[in-house]
């Protein structure tokens, strides 16, 4: 008897139906708990399927808008600001004062 | 009560005294209104000089300049010489897609290409201005002071299909605070309408309209509130339209708008949002949409009177896209 269980064998013994093992897994295979887990599973699947869809899509859109409406602000502003530099270096170069300069301190 | 000398100092002054005005404000007028901002008790306003409010159908001209630039598809191409100070010639070449609208949902866009022809006459008292295309189009506007408050404004538009073309007169009247006009165009259309200041910041107005082939009349009213530094309107009309929009100038710079349009026939809401950057080499103007519209519209100075154009626009929704380039040459 305890040498049935060392031997991992699924030749069904004639004697009693079925194996002790192969009633255990099958009691296992067949329950309801695993059952259930396997359509969570399947579920789970479908829903990580339709999440990476639909981010994907949102990242689309997201990433295009942000192309169209972002993008070409920052290049101005950063070339505004290069602009201003330049005549900052300029009127302190030519010696004259920027006119900011002059109405700051008197507020 | 004590000796006479010190008698001047004890008696407090009967009136606080202001300080003396500097500079330049010593030699303008002073001022008899001002803009309140929001401690309006302190602020006397003159009730009999209101400023002359905006024309009527100029109204939410800040938001629609934020809001509705010219979007296209295709190639731009403007060419403008003055040969006078008050002549100039254009020519203006257009290649792309023009959309067609269609019954379904579905977007159509036809390849088409045309080129324009104008010339614009600018007078102190008179303007005018056509414009031919080779598809058969004529347009013309004339804009004449008849007298210092009267003008009267034509505008025509003349197609080779039959029973298209439209033409408009205007007569618009400009009073102290109030300014009317009263339209005529074919089809038997008669319009006119009103608009007052009532105070130094709102405008309130209103406008009937008659269809005479298809026996429609409509009366609409508007509200406009304005202040350095925001523009608020409202508009109703018995066509079942309500359109609101608020413009915010947050800098010098930058200006921030939003529309909102509500039609009660067809229950279409469309709300929008949009920026303005007005820099020294650029202008910037990005909207966004409730209808998952996306549009920007840069245009570009690169040289003296040399501007490009650059306009785009995603329409999620549908899945559009559209993309311009141009230029603009001539002061």
């Amino acid at each position: 008897m305890s040498s049935s269980s060392s031997r991992r064998g699924s030749l069904p013994r004639s004697g009693e139906g079925e194996g002790v093992l192969a009633r255990m897994s099958s009691s296992i295979s067949q329950s309801p708990v695993v059952a259930r887990g396997k359509a969570a599973a399947a579920e789970a699947g479908t829903v990580a399927k339709k999440l990476l869809r639909s981010t994907g899509k949102a990242a689309w859109i997201a990433g295009t808008t942000f192309l169209v409406l972002v993008v070409p602000l920052i290049i101005e502003m950063d070339r505004e600001q290069q602009l201003n530099e330049l005549e900052m270096q300029q009127s302190t170069l030519l010696g004259t004062p920027p006119s900011y300069a002059a109405a700051a301190p008197a507020k | 009560m004590g000796s006479s000398g010190s008698h001047a100092e004890d008696r407090p002054p009967a009136t606080p005294q202001t300080p003396q005005p500097l500079g330049l404000a010593g030699i303008l007028p002073p001022k008899t209104e001002e803009k309140g901002d929001g401690k309006g008790a302190t602020e006397k306003v003159d009730w009999l000089n209101l400023p002359c409010p905006v024309p009527f159908e100029e109204i939410q001209r800040e938001a629609l300049m934020s809001l509705k630039p010219e979007l296209f598809e295709g190639l731009r191409f403007d060419f403008t010489k003055a040969l006078n100070q008050r002549f100039a010639l254009s020519h203006s070449v257009f290649m792309g897609s023009m959309e067609v609208p269609s019954q379904t949902s579905d977007v159509i866009k036809v390849p088409s290409a045309h080129y324009e022809f104008g010339a614009n006459f600018l007078d102190p008292k008179l303007m005018l201005v056509g414009r031919v295309l080779t598809d058969g189009r004529l347009n013309a506007r004339v804009k004449c002071d008849l007298t210092d408050n009267l003008t009267l404004k034509i505008n025509a538009q003349l197609t080779n299909e039959p029973h298209f073309s439209q033409g408009m007169f205007n007569f618009d009247y400009k009073g102290k605070d109030y300014r009317t006009q009263f339209q005529i165009g074919n089809n038997a259309f008669y319009g006119a309408n009103y608009i007052q200041s009532v105070s130094p910041h709102l405008s309130l107005g209103s406008e009937i309209f008659w269809l005479g082939h298809q026996r429609k009349s409509g009366i609409g009213f508007a509200a406009r509130y304005n202040t350095d530094k925001m523009v608020a309107t409202a508009q109703v009309a018995s066509t079942g339209v309500l359109a609101l929009s608020y413009v915010q100038k947050v800098s010098e710079k930058v200006s921030l708008a939003s529309d909102f349009m509500y039609n009660h026939m067809t229950r279409d809401v469309t709300s929008s949002f949009g920026y303005d950057y007005i820099l020294r080499q650029c202008r910037l103007r990005g909207k966004l949409d409730s209808n998952g519209v996306v549009a920007a519209f840069l245009e570009e100075r690169l040289n003296m009177g040399v501007n490009m154009i650059l306009s785009a626009e995603i329409d999620h929704a549908k899945k559009d896209y559209k993309f311009g380039f141009g230029m603009t040459v001539g002061e």
